[in-house]
């Protein structure tokens, strides 16, 4: 089966000048999307993943901050070198998103209607019935019951899952090719968050577009991403499928976060953690920026930055342990899985 | 919502006959005897003891009230002292031209200062917006009485475009509306700025960003109407200042609306038209506010419910 | 629970709050060191207090005395805001009339804020019945339209500067009453007040040492927002010929002589007034500055 590329980041940087310093919020992140896959990007908050999606739509707030370097090929065309014109025109329609918060993400004065309508008069031209129209189906396809009453309701007349169902059925109202997702099931309760993950999976199967799932949740992560990239530090740190991932873990920090992840079927004593705190992103260390909390770091490390290598078909790393000069242990001794 | 306007309407009584109470007891500390004053000096005590009577001075203060009232229902509000004309007449007589003064200045700090703060909040900190904002401290900080006379030494004295008083044309509402406006228009500006400001930086502005909607809808549809909300009060605060600068505004620009007529009447302590003048503003000031409260409301409801 | 036990308690309570409050005055008047609004706001300001302090002794002529040969003279070195219809020189009229005209604004704002703070806190602190009718009263103060409600005040009186004082000092009273009606009731849901109320604190002392220095921020923005409306009141019942007589050198009642003189001498309109702006301008600024120091959501 042939897989088309449908977006590829090359050596994103975006950084905010501020009195404090410059902060390097991305610095150096590629990945690609295959047409109908679904990466996860995962993180720790301030790890940068959410301002490389906000970077992706270029919608990072400006000043202070600034996409300074890399492309972003959406089906071979740099988004960072479209026009405001162009970029408009394929905002909501070839590259939708979606956000955390959707409370404060919807229009409180206008219809839930409108705010899908809207979107799809602009990019698909049809009239103000036939948009309309088309958003009640919209409504409808996100699971939403009794759509055309729903249609016509204020944001605050809806609960959170129902908001975040609308803010579904917007980014998708144009069948975009790619679905970015920024913590999408982070501020709702379990429940609905499962709710919701079911529905952008179904939706998947059925528009056939590509998602990139932002979460800190590896649980969220395991179940709907084919492929992840781990992020730390502005950084991508391990790159690979799902269940590799899972299986065999190649970064410390990857290996670090699944661990304490709390097991369902063996006793525990103590939750596992990772010692340490992020680095500040306005003072990166000059090595690598895992050093500091990493159990394997040796004077290498802390000297020089690594690269992120090819290990395996598709599976990617930077980490001294799988270069060719490692002196040290290795994580493949520690793993006990 | 009916319930909510029902509700205040009920408020207004005690406020209003509160008022009608106030305006009563002020009058009341005014030294020296009404029958007196009205019977002029030289008069003989019999004279003025009939008067008293007739002026129904002697009977209880409450009774006194509640007289007044019953009057007030029927439209007495007494005759003037200086021309024995009554005074619900010269009332009625002025009103229109304070209210259209006033409808000329509403419009005026609406337009003004709405188009003035969506400009300065497009471009924040840019020329534009740092020349506008310091225009507008200014229109807060002078004082309407010196700006009128100001812009009738400029408009008048100077560039004789304008004519300097009076109320026959159309070019003799110009200043006078502009004084009174401008200080509201002046709030407005900064308010909409702030406003439009902290509703920019909201998601909802940024998920209109990712539908790629035009940089005007934004604005226009997807902004404004959040921002709006708050000026909303600012504009029916203006109501009360604009209320009371007529009575400068009409001074200086010699326009024979209400204020003027007030101030007036109490050079030449014409008791019953100042009670009158002031009773008459008060109530509609009121009925203003009942008004701006029930829009407000009306707009708020999907904040009450949040 | 025995008593000397109480006292300490107490004690310790009030010093804590004491040492949390003068930290919170220090990072406070840092911020207003760093809005240029409020510090060119507080320099004018501080002008002002300064012209009212030494402005009379250092006037080059009496303010009073008529020259009429040297009438409606325009600006020049001997006079530098030139003379007035009866020949006084308008600078050292300026001079005097600052001590009348931010006399009264302050004279104003002492008598409504006194009066005022006194029924918010009240008001807000017994709440119920006090409190409705409290507020019916505000209610009613309120509902006359801007200076409605001084005027008929000083019709009452009769026109003369202290009545102005009188007329307009009632009239700020419900705005500080409001406020401090409003901060009251917010400080006293805070647990800290039931904390030192089952320490055995009576109402007045609570009310003197616990909510009052809570709720002063607020009343200090309000005083200086309503200083500058108070002056300028008092000058507009002035320019109508209802506060300070002739030959009173207030600004209002100057501007209201200058304006007939518009044609021939316009200095004597322009200087009053300019004065007028210039203090409310920096009582704006001020204030402006003081409001964005105190709101919460400012970054640094």
């Amino acid at each position: 089966m042939k897989q088309e590329t449908v977006l590829e980041v090359k050596n994103l940087q975006t950084y905010f000048y501020s009195s404090e310093g410059v902060a390097k919020a991305v610095d150096g992140v590629s990945f690609t999307l295959q047409k109908g896959e679904t990466l996860g990007i995962v993180g720790e908050s301030g790890c940068g993943k959410s301002m490389t999606s906000l970077s992706l739509l270029r919608l990072v707030p400006s000043p202070p901050g600034k996409i300074i370097n890399g492309e972003i090929l959406l089906n071979n065309t740099d988004i960072l070198k479209l026009s405001d014109e162009e970029l408009r025109k394929i905002r909501g329609n070839k590259i939708s998103m979606i956000f955390q918060e959707p409370m404060t993400s919807l229009n409180p004065v206008l219809s839930v209607g409108e705010q899908i309508a809207e979107s799809i008069r602009l990019h698909q031209g049809l009239s103000r019935k036939e948009a309309w129209q088309k958003a009640v189906d919209m409504i409808r396809l996100v699971g939403i019951p009794a759509p055309e009453k729903r249609a016509k309701q204020e944001p605050y007349q809806l609960s959170g899952g129902m908001r975040q169902r609308i803010m579904i059925a917007m980014a998708l109202a144009c069948t975009p090719d790619v679905l970015i997702a920024d913590e999408p099931t982070t501020a709702l309760d379990v429940t609905i968050q499962a709710q919701i993950i079911d529905i952008i999976q179904n939706l998947q199967k059925q528009l056939g577009m590509s998602i990139i799932f932002i979460t800190h949740d590896l649980g969220v992560v395991a179940e709907i991403c084919d492929k992840i990239a781990v992020m730390y530090a502005g950084q991508v740190v391990e790159e690979g499928t799902t269940e590799s991932l899972f299986e065999k873990p190649l970064h410390p920090y990857t290996n670090g976060l699944i661990q304490s992840l709390p097991k369902l079927y063996e006793d525990q004593e103590e939750l596992s953690t990772i010692h340490g705190t992020v680095p500040s992103p306005y003072n990166y260390p000059i090595g690598c920026r895992y050093a500091e909390r990493c159990p394997f770091a040796t004077d290498l490390c802390r000297e020089q930055q690594p690269e992120l290598l090819t290990v395996e078909q598709g599976k990617k790393v930077r980490c001294w342990m799988y270069s060719n000069e490692w002196q040290g242990e290795t994580l493949m001794k520690e793993l006990t899985v | 919502m009916t319930l909510f306007i029902l509700k205040r309407l009920a408020q207004i009584i005690p406020v209003t006959l509160g008022v009608t109470l106030v305006v009563f007891l002020i009058m009341q500390m005014i030294p020296g005897d009404p029958a007196i004053i009205l019977a002029g000096e030289g008069a003989s005590q019999e004279t003025v003891a009939e008067l008293r009577e007739n002026l129904g001075l002697n009977k209880p203060l409450a009774v006194q009230y509640t007289d007044y009232i019953k009057n007030l229902l029927q439209g007495d509000m007494g005759n003037s002292l200086k021309n024995n004309q009554p005074v619900f007449e010269e009332i009625t007589s002025r009103l229109p031209i304070t209210i259209e003064l006033a409808f000329y200045s509403i419009l005026i700090t609406i337009v003004l200062g709405l188009i003035a703060g969506i400009i300065s909040a497009i471009r924040p900190y840019s020329l534009m917006d740092v020349g506008l904002m310091v225009v507008a401290l200014l229109g807060i900080s002078l004082p309407s009485f010196w700006l009128g006379i100001l812009l009738m030494y400029v408009f008048s004295v100077q560039l004789h475009w304008l004519p300097v008083a009076g109320w026959d044309s159309a070019k003799h509402i110009i200043l006078p509306a502009v004084t009174l406006g401008a200080g509201g228009a002046a709030i407005v500006a900064r308010m909409t700025r702030s406003s439009m400001l902290e509703v920019v930086n909201q998601d909802y502005i940024r998920t209109a960003k990712a539908k790629g909607l035009k940089g005007y809808i934004i604005i226009l549809k997807h902004a404004l109407r959040n921002a709006l909300i708050p000026v909303i009060t600012v504009v029916g605060l203006q109501f009360g200042s604009l209320l009371g600068g007529t009575v400068l505004v009409e001074s200086v620009f010699a326009v024979n609306g209400l204020g003027r007529m007030i101030v007036d009447a109490i050079r030449t302590r014409d008791i019953p038209v100042v009670q009158g003048g002031v009773l008459v503003a008060s109530l509609i000031f009121v009925f203003i506010n009942l008004f701006v409260d029930i829009l407000y409301r009306f707009f708020n409801k999907r904040m009450d419910l949040n | 629970m025995n008593k000397v036990t109480t006292t300490i308690d107490h004690s310790v309570l009030v010093n804590a709050r004491k040492a949390s409050r003068k930290k919170n005055l220090v990072s406070f008047l840092n911020k207003i060191k760093k809005n240029k609004a409020a510090v060119v706001g507080g320099i004018i300001i501080l002008l002002y207090i300064l012209m009212f302090l030494i402005g009379p002794i250092i006037a080059p002529y009496d303010p009073y005395d008529v020259q009429l040969d040297q009438k409606l003279q325009g600006p020049s070195v001997e006079h530098l805001m030139g003379t007035d219809d009866k020949g006084r020189d308008i600078l050292s009229r300026i001079l005097y009339g600052s001590r009348l005209s931010i006399g009264v604004g302050i004279s104003a704002v002492l008598f409504g804020g006194t009066i005022g703070t006194f029924l918010g806190l009240i008001a807000g602190y017994y709440g119920r019945w006090v409190d409705s009718i409290i507020s019916r009263i505000l209610d009613i103060m309120l509902a006359f339209p801007g200076i409605l409600l001084a005027l008929a005040i000083v019709s009452a009186l009769g026109p003369s500067l202290i009545n102005v004082t009188i007329a307009v000092g009632f009239f700020s009273i419900p705005m500080f009453a409001r406020i401090v009606r409003g901060s009251t009731m917010e400080v006293k849901k805070l647990e800290y007040i039931d904390a030192v109320k089952t320490l055995g604190a009576n109402d007045m002392t609570i009310l003197i040492k616990h909510i009052f220095p809570n709720i002063l921020s607020p009343i200090i923005v309000q005083a200086s927002m309503r200083l500058a409306t108070a002056i300028l009141s008092a000058a507009g019942l002035s320019f109508l010929g209802l506060g300070a007589q002739p030959p009173s050198p207030e600004w209002g009642a100057m501007l209201s002589n200058g304006r007939d003189f518009l044609f021939t001498a316009p200095y004597m309109a322009l200087f009053p007034g300019i004065m007028i702006s210039i203090l409310v301008l920096g009582f704006n600024l001020f204030g402006d500055g003081l409001r964005d120091a105190l709101d919460p959501r400012m970054k640094n």
